[in-house]
């Protein structure tokens, strides 16, 4: 078989044999060798550490219902984030979700009552709102879609306040008033807020955030928002609130 | 019983051939340090590979060096081919690579880079002085069909060349 090699080509191959005074050198090759195995080691173990570090610290989290809260607020936190920075994050996630609820008058359940601190240590009760329209807004300052309607909200109290509405934040900021002071100056909010805690939360059912309920002027719950809503079907609801009799 | 008791250790598999596997490697490449660089790189995916360190462990190691060298032939051309498109963008050229054109050793890997990777994969281990039952393991062939194989390799090496370069 060999007789049939086609000489052309063994010519033109031959020209390819390396320079004869090259030598490889095996020792240095050796050291690289060994060094990129153990660079290829290390990345493995740091994968391996990585994924039982999430493990160890996720399963805690899951199996002990008592840090379940932080752990929703945290997750909360990071799609907020995601909303914050991409429109089509906001979209996915948020638009999705059935955001706005009208109930008729005949429906509608009271709103729970409560007691909270505002900036200036005032106790604020709900009770004390009856006779106007309140807008509840369950809120934090690290969450995106939040800051987008609080502006929505300045203006409901100034154009509806003399119409007999009044807008009320409660913020679930775990930092309390070390985050929301600062905030609520910052972007001189001109409607009471105050700072909330999981009881509040819970007998609300505000399990994200925003979550943002309408109540009439009997102190029953005629509108529930959840999550970031349109600006209209807030002005909507208000509307439609304010001229029940 | 480990069924790796009386295999060599790695390490030992590394002396004995990363002399051969490196040259050829560069048989292929015009940078030896990049050969050798590639050589280990060889040695470090067949290391990864339990089922090619058997008893077959040279052959899978050809096999691996010869296709290392040829897809960063590959990759040389692509980026040349790339930068003469882009003319205004190209470095002028160094003395070494003005060397290096000039000589038939870039003619013949010219060839080598456009030809099927198969063919082009026998005739580099082939002029490395690998026997045919060699040939055969290294790339999973048969032995008795490798004259064929070569015989096509070459006609095809043949007619690419003399498309490109003409008779000479």
């Amino acid at each position: 078989m060999d007789s049939n090699k086609d000489q052309w080509v063994d010519e033109r191959l031959a020209e390819l044999r390396p320079d004869e005074r090259w030598q490889p050198d095996v020792y240095r090759g050796l050291a690289r060798f060994r060094k990129q195995g153990e660079k290829v080691r290390d990345r493995k173990q740091r994968w391996g550490w990585l994924v039982a570090g999430a493990i160890a610290a996720g399963l805690p989290l899951i199996a002990v219902p008592s840090t379940w809260a932080s752990t929703r607020a945290f997750a909360q936190r990071c799609v907020s984030a995601c909303v914050g920075q991409s429109n089509w994050v906001r979209d996915m996630f948020v638009h999705n979700v059935p955001s706005s609820v009208y109930v008729k008058p005949g429906d509608r359940r009271m709103a729970p009552d409560f007691v909270l601190n505002d900036a200036s240590g005032e106790p604020v009760r709900l009770a004390n709102f009856r006779g106007r329209v309140v807008l509840l807004n369950f809120w934090a300052t690290w969450c995106a879609p939040c800051r987008i309607e609080i502006p929505w909200f300045f203006e409901f109290q100034n154009t509806h306040w003399s119409a007999g509405f009044t807008t009320l934040g409660v913020s679930l900021d775990q930092d309390g008033w070390d985050a929301v002071k600062p905030y609520v100056e910052g972007h001189k909010i001109n409607y009471r807020v105050m700072v909330g805690n999981d009881d509040v939360a819970q007998l609300y059912g505000a399990n994200s955030l925003p979550t943002t309920f309408l109540i009439d002027k009997s102190g029953r719950i005629a509108a529930t928002h959840i999550g970031l809503s349109g600006r209209g079907e807030y002005e909507a609801d208000i509307r439609t609130v304010l001229d029940e009799q | 019983m480990n069924a790796d008791e009386g295999r060599p250790d790695i390490e030992t598999i590394f002396h004995a051939q990363y002399e051969r596997i490196t040259r050829v490697i560069a048989r292929v490449l015009r940078d030896p340090s990049r050969a050798e660089e590639l050589a280990v790189e060889v040695f470090l995916k067949w290391s990864r590979n339990p089922s090619a360190q058997g008893e077959n462990a040279q052959a899978c190691l050809y096999r691996v060096a010869v296709r290392a060298g040829l897809d960063e032939l590959r990759r040389e051309s692509r980026r040349t081919r790339r930068e003469r498109a882009l003319g205004f963008f190209r470095k002028s050229p160094t003395p070494e690579d003005v060397r290096a054109s000039r000589e038939d050793q870039e003619r013949v890997r010219v060839v080598l880079a456009a030809i099927q990777a198969r063919q082009a994969e026998l005739l580099v281990l082939r002029t490395q002085g690998l026997s045919y039952d060699e040939l055969a393991c290294a790339l999973n062939l048969k032995p008795a069909s490798i004259g064929t194989f070569l015989s096509r390799a070459e006609q095809a090496f043949r007619k690419e060349y003399i498309k490109r370069y003409g008779q000479q």
